[in-house]
Parts: structure tokens; C-alpha cells; sequence
């Protein structure tokens, strides 16, 4: 008997009812899509918030009477200063002041001397927080050093070029909108992850669950080939997939609409275009996703035993968003049929402005289909050995 | 109509079964009668074709269960020994999702799905979701979805396991009927007075082998004692038989 449409039809019928009607599955679905987006929105307004600390922060300075050049200075680039602590360390430490500059008594003397005088800055560096505020501090210092430098040289007839003699000029080529898609790396991540979230449950159930429960074996005494009922369930957890994928996507764009980007300086443009894009690239990658899941979680005689092994398959999408986030991402071409891999990098070329060409989604699509159907063969296979049939 | 040739199956050095040959008619009921470990599921299996037998042939109304499974499996229903259930699917619903893996489709499935609903009595419970039905009702769907597409041929495995009394004799009840439609109906147990009390024909199994068949008459015949359970303790060599 060949392989029926009406019957993958079937099982895929009652593995979307059954999944509608399970909790769990219809949480992990709905669930994801909005926890992302909601890290989104704080994490930007956090690293907001934080720039405009930077901006304007208060310099606590200690002596500031020794040296009116370097407050003068200080103050003219916006920044306030205020009187420092009694034990600068102290305060620090007990957090009391994020850093303080301190000018100790001899530096009129040092300066006046054309000698080179010495400010303490003190922080903690462990903390991150005023990292920002603390390389602003610095950067004043060192710019009111230079500018002085310079002062002092042609003073005495010499070009400052003589203590420069190698200037680095940087040139940087990235776009703004690339530079954004960099900063926005978590965005294909979230989209990435949510293949594989929201699928996972139905297809765990599908499978293990099938033989935790015992319906395993009455299921497969049906005259229907192993492969029918698999790609019938398969396909269920595809479309539980995509739903997912669709919902954090629009709650991604509506997320991205909630935040300052403008303030960090990020140009970020998701219209039609874009959300085309990111669909055409992302939602092949559901086919991939609950192929593997289907796969592996078969080898599970129950439940918990499944979903133990497929979260820990969840890392798997995330490598390429870790690794992208610590070194940049070059699309290669050879990544691009790779499932996860693939979606992370025309995703960030589509976030960028980048041109996609057709081959790079036609590529990315078909491995993961092709792939995927591979994870149903292998699982119709699986489902014939008696062991898994019957070994609960 | 059930055939079954020089079967076998070997578990590593065990052989579960060893060499059994026998025939199951239509319009009778056959059981397979054996202490626990004598082979009867693993005869069962690979009748229903989940399991590879390691020699001998089976048919199944002329189909070979070993060259197109799926033939044989459209004509016989099997309640076996797994009876999970979808617990977030009712009665019915399991048996329409039977009812179209094994082809039925549209109005003739729910007219049969109806008619299995009264033979079960099961109308009280159909549109209920099988979570927390009690062990007898949950039989009963696994026994609906399995006769869902009227199959001429019906293996139960251990079919009155765990029901109780009354539930016991709805399923010897629903095993007559089959019967007087025609049906072929092949089932295992253990229990001598369940055997006795329906069967046409006895197969005797012990330790993977044939230790008699026949029917019921023919066997006391053949042992010399007039009671059932001497001539099976006489047959199978073995004293202890549950109650």
C-alpha cells in the first residue's frame, strides 16, 4: 500500500488538536514570542538609560584647587564637577561615589615645573556600571594632556607632529544600519530560538509521548506506512513552529517600536521589506527544527527523558548568535545551507540593508527541508525497531 | 480467516516461538491458551506485523502479513497488548482517528462510529476526553478504534485483563456476536474458564511450542480426563495456571 495523503492528513489533524488541547504546547507557543521582545525592551531602555548617565555625570574631584586649568577644562566639555570625599578609597568603595578624581598637592608644582603631573582616578574596576562614566573621566584627562602637550611644544618651536609619529586615521566601512544589525544580533536569535521552542512540546509528544502512554504500538498496527505517520506528525509540530515564529517576529517589530533607537545612535529600519525577508529566511527553519526534534525525542521513552535531551539541543541555534556576538559574522557563502548557521546570517544581511540574492534564501530553505524530510526518513526507520515499539 | 505457518522468533537463545502452525476460521473463535511466557504476544505481534518473525509464513484472508503488511493490517483489528490512550481526545474522536488511518472516511465512518458506540455502550462516555476513564471504559475505546473499520478478522490480546466482572462479560458477550457475524476472532489469554467458556478451538502454547489443539471436546479426549484444566496441566506440563 502507497503512501496516502489522507492518512498523514489524519495524523497531522489529531496531533494539531491534541496540541491545541495540551497546555504546555499551547504556552510554549504563545509563551516565547513575548519573553523575547520584552528582554528587547528592557535591555535597550537599560543601555539607554545608561548612556545618558554617562553623558551627564557629576566628577567628584578632590583638589580641585591645584589644577583650574584641567576643571576649567573639565567644565567646558559639559561635565559638572563636584567637591570629592574626605577618603576618596573609602568612598569608592562603599559605593558612595562611582570614581573619584583626586589632584594631589604637588601638582601645581609638577605642572609649573613642565614636569609630568600625576591625577589619581579612583574606581572599582569590577563594577561595570561606571565603566562608561570612568573612560569619559579618562578620556578628559588624557585629551586636556595632549592638548597641553601640544601647547608646550610649540612653545618652544617644535611641531606637535614631531611627538606623533604614527597617527592611526581609522577608517570604518560598515554602514550605520550594518553596525546596527550587529548590535541587534539577539533579534535572529530570538526568531532562530522560536523554531525550535514553540515546535518542541508537540513534537516531544508526538513521539516519546506516544510511548510513554503506550498508543504506540495500537497507532502503528493501522495499515499506514511509518513514514505517513511521521510526516504527519512532523508536520504538526512544523506548524506549531512557524505559529511561533510569526508571533515573535511581529512581537519583536512591535517590541523595536517601543525602544530609543534613535538615542543609541542605532538607525534600524524593519518595513515590509525586511519582515518579507526575515520570513522567506526564518520559516524553513521550523521544516529543520522539528525534524530534529522529532528525531531525537523518538529515542526517549518518556516525556521528561525527551525534553532532557532537546533542551540541551537548544544551544545548538544559539552558537552561531553567541559566536557572532563576540566576533563578527561574515556571511560565507558556505554557511549559508547550514540550518541555524544560515538563517543567522542572511538574517543579519537582511537586517543590514545588505542585497540577499535569491540563491542564498532558495539555498537556506531547501537544505533545511531537505534535512528535515532526512530526520522524518530516519524516524520512520526507527519507528520499525522493535525496541522502540515495544520497550517502554 | 488466520493462517499461521512454521512460525518463529528467537530472542537471542530464547525461542519465544518455536515452529507453531495453526488456522483460525472465520465464524469461530480461537483461543491461544498459555501460561504467561508462552509466546502468545510475541505470536500476536508479529501477526499484527509490528514484529519480524525469524521464519515460517502468516495469512491473513491470503494476505502475507511478511510481503504486505499493510494488506493484512486493513483486515483484521487488533486490540493489543499496549492500549494507551490520547488523553485529551474523547471517545470519539479516537475512534474517527482510527477510523481514517484505516481509510473510512466522511459519513460511513461517523454511521459506523455510532453503531460501535451503542455495541460498546459507550454513549454516556463518547464525547467525554479519556482522561480518568476507569479501566474498563478505557477497553472499550481501545476496542472501539480497533473494529472501527469493521475488519473480518479480530485479535485480542489478553482482552479481559484487569476488567472486572461486568465489564468481563460485555467483552465475552461482544466476542459471540463477532462470531455470529463471521467473523474470524483470535484471542490469548490465560485464564482456563474464559477459554473454555468461549472457544471453538483451544491452541495449547507452551514455552514457544504447540502443546495441542483443538476443540475443546477433542482435548479432553486426547488427555483422558474430563476436566479442562487437568488435560491443560497434562498438555503444557506446568501446574500452575492463574484462576
Amino acid at each position: 500500500m502507497k503512501l496516502q495523503s489522507s492518512q498523514i492528513l489524519a495524523v497531522f489533524r489529531k496531533e494539531v488538536l491534541d496540541g491545541v488541547r495540551d497546555r504546555r504546547s499551547v504556552m510554549s507557543a504563545l509563551l516565547f514570542p513575548f519573553l523575547g521582545p520584552m528582554m528587547i525592551v528592557f535591555m535597550f531602555n537599560t543601555i539607554a538609560e545608561r548612556q545618558r548617565e554617562s553623558a551627564n555625570i557629576d566628577i567628584p574631584v578632590v583638589g580641585a584647587a591645584y589644577a583650574p586649568g584641567l576643571i576649567d577644562w573639565i567644565e567646558r566639555s559639559g561635565t559638572s564637577v563636584i567637591e570629592g570625599p574626605a577618603d576618596p578609597q573609602e568612598a569608592v568603595r562603599s559605593r558612595e561615589h562611582d570614581f573619584v578624581l583626586v589632584i594631589p598637592a604637588d601638582f601645581a608644582e609638577d605642572f609649573a615645573q613642565g614636569r609630568t603631573a600625576e591625577v589619581e582616578l579612583v574606581h572599582d574596576g569590577s563594577r561595570k556600571d561606571p565603566a562608561a562614566a570612568v573612560r569619559k573621566v579618562r578620556t578628559l584627562v588624557s585629551s586636556y594632556s595632549k592638548m597641553l602637550g601640544n601647547l608646550r611644544l610649540i612653545a618652544r618651536g617644535v611641531s606637535p607632529q614631531v611627538s606623533h609619529p604614527v597617527d592611526i586615521d581609522e577608517v570604518d566601512v560598515a554602514s550605520a544600519r550594518k553596525k546596527a544589525a550587529h548590535f541587534l544580533t539577539f533579534i535572529p536569535m530570538f526568531v532562530i530560538l522560536a523554531a525550535f521552542v514553540t515546535g518542541m512540546n508537540i513534537a516531544v509528544d508526538a513521539t516519546a509521548g506516544e510511548r510513554e502512554r503506550l498508543s504506540l504500538e495500537p497507532l502503528l498496527i493501522n495499515p499506514v506506512p511509518r513514514s505517513g505517520i511521521v510526516l504527519g506528525k512532523w508536520l504538526a509540530a512544523v506548524l506549531f513552529s512557524s505559529i511561533g515564529i510569526l508571533l515573535t517576529l511581529a512581537s519583536v517589530v512591535l517590541a523595536l517600536q517601543r525602544v530609543p533607537l534613535q538615542e543609541l545612535g542605532v538607525q534600524l529600519k524593519v518595513g515590509a521589506p525586511e519582515i518579507a525577508g526575515i520570513l522567506a529566511a526564518i520559516l524553513p527553519l521550523a521544516l529543520f527544527a522539528s525534524g530534529l526534534q522529532v528525531l531525537i525525542a523518538s529515542f526517549a521513552r518518556s516525556f521528561k527523558e525527551a525534553q532532557t535531551y532537546l533542551s540541551l539541543l537548544i544551544f545548538l541555534p544559539m552558537a552561531p548568535s553567541i559566536v557572532s556576538s563576540i566576533y563578527s559574522l561574515d556571511s560565507q557563502p558556505w554557511m549559508v545551507p547550514i540550518p541555524a548557521l544560515g538563517q543567522q546570517v542572511v538574517l543579519v544581511d537582511v537586517l543590514s540593508g545588505e542585497p540577499v540574492g535569491l540563491l542564498s534564501f532558495i539555498s537556506a530553505g531547501l537544505s533545511s527541508l531537505i534535512l528535515g524530510l532526512g530526520c522524518v526518513w530516519l524516524t520512520a526507520r526507527l519507528f520499525k525497531r522493535e525496541k522502540i515499539v515495544f520497550g517502554h | 480467516m488466520i493462517q499461521i505457518e512454521g512460525l518463529r522468533k528467537h530472542f537471542g537463545e530464547v525461542k519465544a516461538v518455536d515452529d507453531i502452525d495453526f488456522t483460525a476460521a472465520d465464524g469461530a473463535v480461537t483461543g491461544l491458551l498459555g501460561p504467561n511466557g508462552a509466546g502468545k504476544t510475541t505470536t500476536l505481534r508479529m501477526l499484527y506485523g509490528l514484529m519480524q518473525p525469524d521464519g515460517g509464513r502468516m495469512l491473513i484472508d491470503g494476505a502475507d502479513v511478511g510481503i504486505d503488511p499493510q494488506a493484512a493490517q486493513a483486515r483484521m483489528g487488533v486490540l493489543p497488548d499496549s492500549r494507551g490512550l490520547y488523553p485529551r481526545l474523547t471517545a470519539r474522536e479516537h475512534l474517527r482517528y482510527f477510523g481514517r488511518l484505516q481509510g473510512v472516511e466522511g459519513a460511513q465512518l461517523e454511521t459506523r462510529i455510532g453503531e460501535l458506540l451503542d455495541l460498546l455502550d459507550m454513549d454516556s462516555i463518547a464525547d467525554r476526553r479519556t482522561e480518568g476513564f476507569s479501566q474498563g471504559e478505557r477497553v472499550k475505546v481501545a476496542l472501539g478504534r480497533a473494529l472501527v473499520h469493521n475488519p473480518a478478522n479480530v485479535l485480542l490480546d489478553e482482552p479481559t485483563n484487569g476488567l472486572d466482572v461486568m465489564s468481563t462479560r460485555a467483552m465475552r458477550g461482544l466476542i459471540r456476536r463477532m462470531r455470529q457475524e463471521g467473523k474470524c476472532v483470535l484471542f490469548s489469554s490465560h485464564i482456563m474458564q474464559e477459554v473454555s467458556a468461549l472457544c471453538d478451538t483451544i491452541v495449547i502454547i507452551a514455552a514457544g511450542r504447540i502443546a495441542a489443539q483443538g476443540t475443546p471436546d477433542q482435548l479432553r479426549q486426547q488427555t483422558g480426563r474430563d476436566n479442562l484444566e487437568d488435560a491443560f496441566v497434562a498438555l503444557t506440563g506446568i501446574d500452575e495456571v492463574a484462576p
